[in-house]
């Protein structure tokens, strides 16, 4: 019984667990200050596009108040308290004033598949009339020598000011001839040096621009690697997952419309906001750990009660991210939610390390931020016993992590 | 002359050098410049961990690799004589999910490829299929938004689900699951009947001639008629021979040089890479020039794809319009949209066939991983035609894994005596646009086809 404690207790209290995210009503309310005086004067710059989003939102019958409903769920997700809820709404307005360039490396479009599929009002009216999209190969209207002129007139014309998307990994072995682009067959990392030059920030979107993906996997035949190794004295902004939450994109640009800043990072580059936290803390399954319910096979009785899925290997203990609350397909589901497990796909390396069916305590594995390894399997194993301990345990965490009150009080659980 | 052209809009970047003679294009090379190893990776990778890596191969056509890579996993045990249990709930909800794929990918192909280059040709007022601010190019993105949903219901995400394992699937659908997809399958055949067609399904699925082109309506007859306006209608024109790999509810297995013939030998497959880089240089040809391989069956190149899917099933409508305007962009475009109707209409009963009773996952008896020397091939329908996946287990690990693409066999590279599929479809125009229309008529995937 005190063997389990002392592992309830490391599990759920280990630094990895314990983003601060509550950072105090005096913070709040400077930035609040902040971000009232920046979207004054992003107010009185002329929109990069002649349209207005209300006008928008309204023709396509969502009404203000559902506008208001997604505006405050959207400042959850960036974690800050409800007072910012006007500020957003307002910031979406003028997302239009902020330029976006998004290029493709060495990827397959999933992150842009699934950007087409973000949740908003409605997406189109809210991504792609209202967000300035500058540049993107795969959804523009140009095309050939046309698009190639029109990237070269972006990045010309919003010199410093655009943020500039990437979508893929940079293949650097045999001198990067494993990726080339565009008629002069410049390679992917001269173009994305040259990109990133005159940017106001690079956002990687997407685990194979954030981490080098599954092209580094074992024996990374191309020498791929992640942006932030190739991009140097420029804010780099990492958002991984395979593919990475749209929700998330879109909230790398509020936050930055809003505040003029980057969001708040943690030592691998990803915004605080969306992976501030580990995707166990906040699983739908979660209660079934705690109780110490398992699928032990897919299909069994364990299975069709929508029991924990760790035991089948689900790496949800060890990943940050915020999908077991954003979820994919504009909340329609998530992997966990079909029973399949998290798979870690916005960890580093996670295509070698976190293997599909291994349950953690046998992948020898290290969270890079500390994490729970072979204590959570013979802890779960061991748990039928001490389930009010973990509980308990789990209670007190959630406290601690100061996370609740935010999602709570904006209602979006 | 040389020309070099870059063909975006597409999954990745594809580069297409043209040599010309008195304005005629006389060579046609289609280059893929960007490889990421994907048979080299699965190297060495416990069997299961392929479910995870090959749907990444493509970010529109996951589900068909997945699937494929399900089923060469699945294949062998068969090989080994372990008989696998398949439940029928377990079959229907991977038919359901590749179809959901299909038709999205179809919708998305028609207004973001297709529709933005021929309206472009045209003096006419087209801004309605302007991406990302015409109506009706938000109309198809909202849509296909909507179908892909249904997927989500029982695969957990879109792109890059892994939903499928050897012995089923994961996923356990409730009846309200189960009625929520076919309500976001309804919208798509509303969409269908009020925007896309301007025709009741019913009517639509009961064309037989190929006149009844002209009870089209709406977008769809937008499409049409800008073919005819220039040409499409006698352009495009290949091998005019047909692949089918795999069979499936709406599917039937086949090729077709000249006749049908419902049988395919997966070892008479061939690939070759004479015009090929090698990650190894010194077993590189000189002519090398792009990352793609070349594929033949039986010694002869195929189209496969809709088209072809359609010809060897022998649908009503487009045999018709294939006897009348054999292999041309015009057959091809339509043969894709006839399929996504006919995927509405299959896929909407097949969810009606599940039991939600019966079980979803039937474990193997024994782990891939205690797999001593086993081989075993799969092949399934995706989007753009035929995939086929090779592996070999040596050891319980991936010893060698082979992937070919319905892009390679309709856009790989030709040989020394013959060019391929698009290549002899290019090689005769007059135009660059043209040229182009007639390449996106295949459906091009760069990242599928290097992989």
């Amino acid at each position: 019984m005190a063997d389990s404690h002392d592992m309830v207790k490391k599990v759920f209290t280990t630094n990895s667990a314990r983003v601060e995210t509550n950072k105090g009503d005096a913070y709040y309310d400077s930035l609040f200050e902040k971000a009232k005086l920046r979207l004054k004067a992003l107010k009185k710059q002329r929109p990069l596009k002649d349209i207005d989003m209300m006008d928008i939102v309204e023709s396509e019958g969502v009404n203000r108040r559902d506008f208001m409903k997604w505006a405050s769920a959207t400042t959850a997700t960036l974690m800050l308290p409800p007072m910012f809820t006007p500020l957003v709404a307002e910031a979406t307005e003028l997302m239009n004033r902020v330029p976006v360039v998004w290029i493709e490396l060495q990827d397959c479009a999933g992150n842009s598949e699934a950007l087409l599929r973000s949740s908003a009002p409605t997406v189109d009216d809210l991504i792609f009339d209202v967000l300035s999209l500058e540049f993107h190969e795969t959804i523009m209207a140009a095309s050939g020598h046309q698009a190639d002129a029109q990237l070269e007139d972006a990045i010309e014309h919003f010199k410093g000011k655009y943020l500039l998307f990437v979508e893929g990994a940079i293949p650097t072995a045999m001198n990067g001839q494993y990726g080339t682009i565009g008629a002069s067959g410049e390679t992917f990392q001269e173009h994305l040096e040259r990109l990133s030059k005159d940017a106001a920030a690079v956002v990687a979107v997407g685990t194979c621009a954030t981490f080098g993906g599954i092209p580094a996997a074992a024996p990374n035949p191309t020498g791929a690697v992640g942006v932030m190794n190739i991009v140097k004295g420029k804010p780099v902004i990492n958002i991984p997952a395979c593919p990475a939450n749209p929700a998330n994109m879109v909230g790398v640009v509020l936050h930055y419309v809003l505040t003029g800043q980057i969001p708040e990072l943690d030592s691998l580059l990803r915004p605080k906001f969306a992976f501030g936290y580990r995707i166990h803390d906040n699983c739908e399954r979660r209660a079934h750990f705690d109780a110490g319910e398992f699928v032990e096979e897919w299909g069994d009785h364990g299975a069709q009660n929508n029991f924990c899925l760790y035991k089948v290997g689900c790496k949800g203990p060890m990943t940050f991210n915020n999908c077991s609350i954003i979820r994919y397909n504009e909340g329609a589901n998530w992997p966990v939610g079909v029973g399949r497990g998290c798979i870690g796909c916005s960890e580093p390396d996670f295509w070698d390390k976190y293997a599909y069916e291994r349950p953690m305590a046998d992948a020898n594995i290290k969270a890079p931020t500390g994490g729970v390894e072979k204590t959570v399997d013979q802890f779960g194993l061991g748990l039928l016993t001490a389930t009010t301990i973990g509980i308990g345990v789990h209670a007190v965490t959630s406290a601690m992590v100061g996370k609740k009150t935010v999602h709570t009080k904006d209602g979006e659980e | 002359m040389r020309t070099v052209d870059i063909v975006e809009r597409i999954e990745g970047e594809a580069k297409l050098v043209c040599t010309w003679d008195d304005k005629i294009i006389t060579n046609a090379q289609i280059e893929f410049l960007n490889f990421r190893g994907f048979e080299y990776i699965l190297e060495k990778k416990a069997p299961l961990d392929a479910l995870i890596y090959t749907p990444r191969i493509c970010g529109i056509c996951g589900q068909a690799h997945l699937k494929a890579t399900v089923e060469v996993l699945e294949n062998i045990y068969k090989n080994l004589n372990y008989e696998i249990e398949l439940t029928n709930k377990a079959k229907l909800l991977r038919e359901i999910g590749l179809n959901i794929e299909i038709i999205d990918s179809h919708i998305k192909w028609f207004y973001m490829f297709i529709m933005p280059d021929i309206t472009a040709l045209s003096s006419k007022d087209f801004s309605s299929y302007k991406p990302l601010k015409g109506e009706k190019w938000l109309k198809s993105s909202f849509i296909t938004s909507e179908i892909i949903k249904s997927l989500a219901i029982i695969g957990g995400q879109w792109p890059h689900t892994s939903y499928m394992v050897p012995g089923g699937v994961v996923s356990d659908p409730t009846l309200l699951d189960l009625t929520t997809m076919k309500n976001y399958l309804d919208s798509a055949i509303n969409f269908f009947e009020d925007d896309f067609a301007g025709v009741c399904i019913d009517d639509y699925l009961s064309f037989s001639k190929a006149e009844d082109l002209d009870k089209i309506g709406k977008d769809l007859k937008d499409f049409i008629d800008l073919c005819f306006e220039h040409g499409f209608d006698k352009i495009g024109k290949s091998y005019n021979r047909h692949l089918v790999l795999s069979s499936t509810e709406l599917f039937k297995v086949g090729k077709s040089n000249k006749r049908v013939i419902n049988r395919v030998d997966l070892e008479r497959i061939e690939e070759s890479c004479e015009y090929t880089f090698n990650i190894d240089k010194n077993k590189q040809s000189k002519e090398a020039y792009t990352w793609a391989k070349n594929v033949r069956y039986a010694d002869n190149f195929f189209e496969t794809g809709p088209l072809s899917r359609a010809v060897i099933s022998k649908r009503a409508f487009i045999s018709k319009l294939h006897e009348k305007f054999e292999d041309s962009v015009l057959t091809r475009v339509m043969a894709r949209m006839d399929e996504f109707v006919h995927l509405l209409y299959i896929t909407k009963n097949l969810i009606s066939k599940i039991d939600i009773s019966e079980e979803s996952f039937v474990k193997p008896k024994i782990s891939l991983n205690e797999i001593k020397n086993a081989e075993a091939k799969s092949v399934v329908e995706a989007s753009r035609g035929s995939l086929f996946h090779d592996i070999s287990i040596k050891d319980g690990k991936i010893s060698k894994y082979n992937v070919i693409t319905p892009t390679v066999w309709n856009l790989g590279p030709g040989n020394k005596s013959e060019p391929s599929v698009a290549q002899k479809a290019i090689i005769g125009l007059d135009s660059i646009e043209k040229a182009e229309i007639t390449l996106r008529s295949f459906d091009i995937c760069s990242v599928c086809t290097t992989h």
